[in-house]
């Protein structure tokens, strides 16, 4: 059966970089036989999360707010793999990715479990995608405490979400394409494509 | 000091907003201790006003207008909410190409509903970041969790802060002392608050659909 890969698309649409490292991401996976789909976060209309727990304890992994928002979570129930592609914010998650990620929160259960001596939310679902993490960088280089900061933070979302496997990497403004194409193929072969 | 009334501007990233969240409560907590030492105060909701640009404009006027900016928010899936994200990247836009002048001082309070105050280390660390690249003077980032509970111990390290906001202090070591251990044992955070969502599902009619997998793809 063929793999089904979600790209989030975190950019904001001017920036080179970004959009050059989706498309990249987009070629690898489909010549490597998978089934890529790429949503432009910031073409679609959805709404914050309230955080008024009602995805939990009103409408069961789902969330009040009928909207887009809805839409992504089923789909990243359904898919094998995870790309969030976002410019470095202060090291992590542009806005647009993060209006995303907040809804995501019907995906997991409301009760408790321990990891590593560590309380974190329990699994709804059996199965949930790989992650896979590209963080853009506006500057000629990214700063080494910021791509340290990037990985944190998605090793932290890998356990909340229940990512079984996850691996990050960071594209500078100033690499040219092969060095991109070699740091995303490095990226995705991280994560078993 | 020269004697010009300090002023305190208290972003709140709480969908919540001003009334109603945890998130307020706390920086209203540090505000009004700071009015009564003879600073004004004023509160921005950062959902409502990354909106519209009129929204957007008014933050950036409130945020020049500030000799301190205190940002209180909710932790959200390891980070913060969208619309405070937005908040922040409007005001280090705006911030970046200003002359090199005094720089105002920034503290965050956050929050997170698990019981260790460790799940916001990684977001302190992006709000350091956003205050050196929006060149405000990073004094102290204080983490919370149980949402925010404020027993006395919290109640201390919240008027340390204060002290430490309006003398231009750093944040003493006991501040972290007062903060970083958990308020309950975690077995027990973990036990009462299980029951809890079970308990309110009940009242919701849903106490068995807890589980339901809408999404769930066939054969998995």
């Amino acid at each position: 059966m063929t793999k089904k890969a979600l790209i989030l698309d975190g950019g904001t649409g001017d920036g080179e970089n970004t959009r050059r490292a989706g498309e990249l991401a987009s070629d690898i996976l489909q010549r490597s036989g998978w089934e890529v789909a790429n949503l432009a976060l910031r073409e679609m209309t959805i709404a914050p999360c309230l955080g008024c727990f009602g995805c939990w304890i009103k409408t069961p992994g789902e969330c009040v707010i009928d909207d887009a928002g809805r839409d992504v979570a089923a789909q990243i129930v359904r898919s094998d793999l995870l790309v969030y592609l976002t410019p470095l914010t202060f090291g992590g998650y542009s806005s647009q990715l993060k209006k995303a990620l907040d809804r995501m929160i019907p995906n997991i259960l409301p009760f408790f479990r321990f990891v590593n001596r560590e309380i974190h939310h329990v699994k709804r679902y059996a199965r949930y995608p790989r992650l896979a993490a590209i963080g853009t960088c506006p500057d000629e280089k990214s700063d080494p405490d910021e791509e340290d900061l990037f990985e944190m933070l998605v090793h932290r979302n890998a356990i909340n979400m229940h990512a079984p496997k996850y691996a990050t990497c960071v594209v500078d403004a100033s690499d040219d394409d092969d060095v991109r194409q070699r740091r995303i193929e490095n990226l995705l072969g991280r994560v078993g494509v | 000091m020269d004697g010009k009334q300090q002023r305190i501007l208290m972003l709140v990233g709480s969908p919540k907003g001003l009334e109603k969240s945890n998130s307020a409560r706390l920086g209203r907590r540090v505000a009004d201790e700071l009015e009564r030492l003879g600073w004004t105060s004023e509160a921005i909701h950062a959902h409502q006003v990354v909106k519209t640009e009129a929204g957007t404009t008014e933050l950036l006027a409130a945020v020049d207008r500030a000799d301190a900016l205190l940002f209180v928010s909710p932790l959200y899936v390891d980070s913060l909410p969208a619309p405070a994200i937005r908040a922040l990247e409007a005001i280090a836009e705006h911030r970046r190409d200003l002359p090199v002048g005094p720089m105002p001082r920034f503290a965050a309070i956050l929050n997170c509903g698990f019981v260790e105050p460790s799940h916001n280390d990684t977001c302190q660390r992006i709000l350091r970041r956003f205050a050196e690249q929006a060149r405000f003077d990073w004094m102290a980032g204080i983490s919370l969790g149980v949402s925010g509970q404020t027993p006395k111990r919290i109640r201390t390290a919240l008027e340390i802060l204060v002290e430490a906001i309006n003398l231009e202090l750093l944040l003493s070591d006991q501040v972290e002392a007062l903060t970083r251990k958990p308020l309950m044992p975690r077995w027990l955070y973990m036990l009462g608050g299980n029951a809890m969502w079970r308990r309110v599902a009940k009242k919701n009619g849903v106490r068995n659909r807890l589980r339901d997998r809408p999404y769930a793809p066939t054969g998995r």
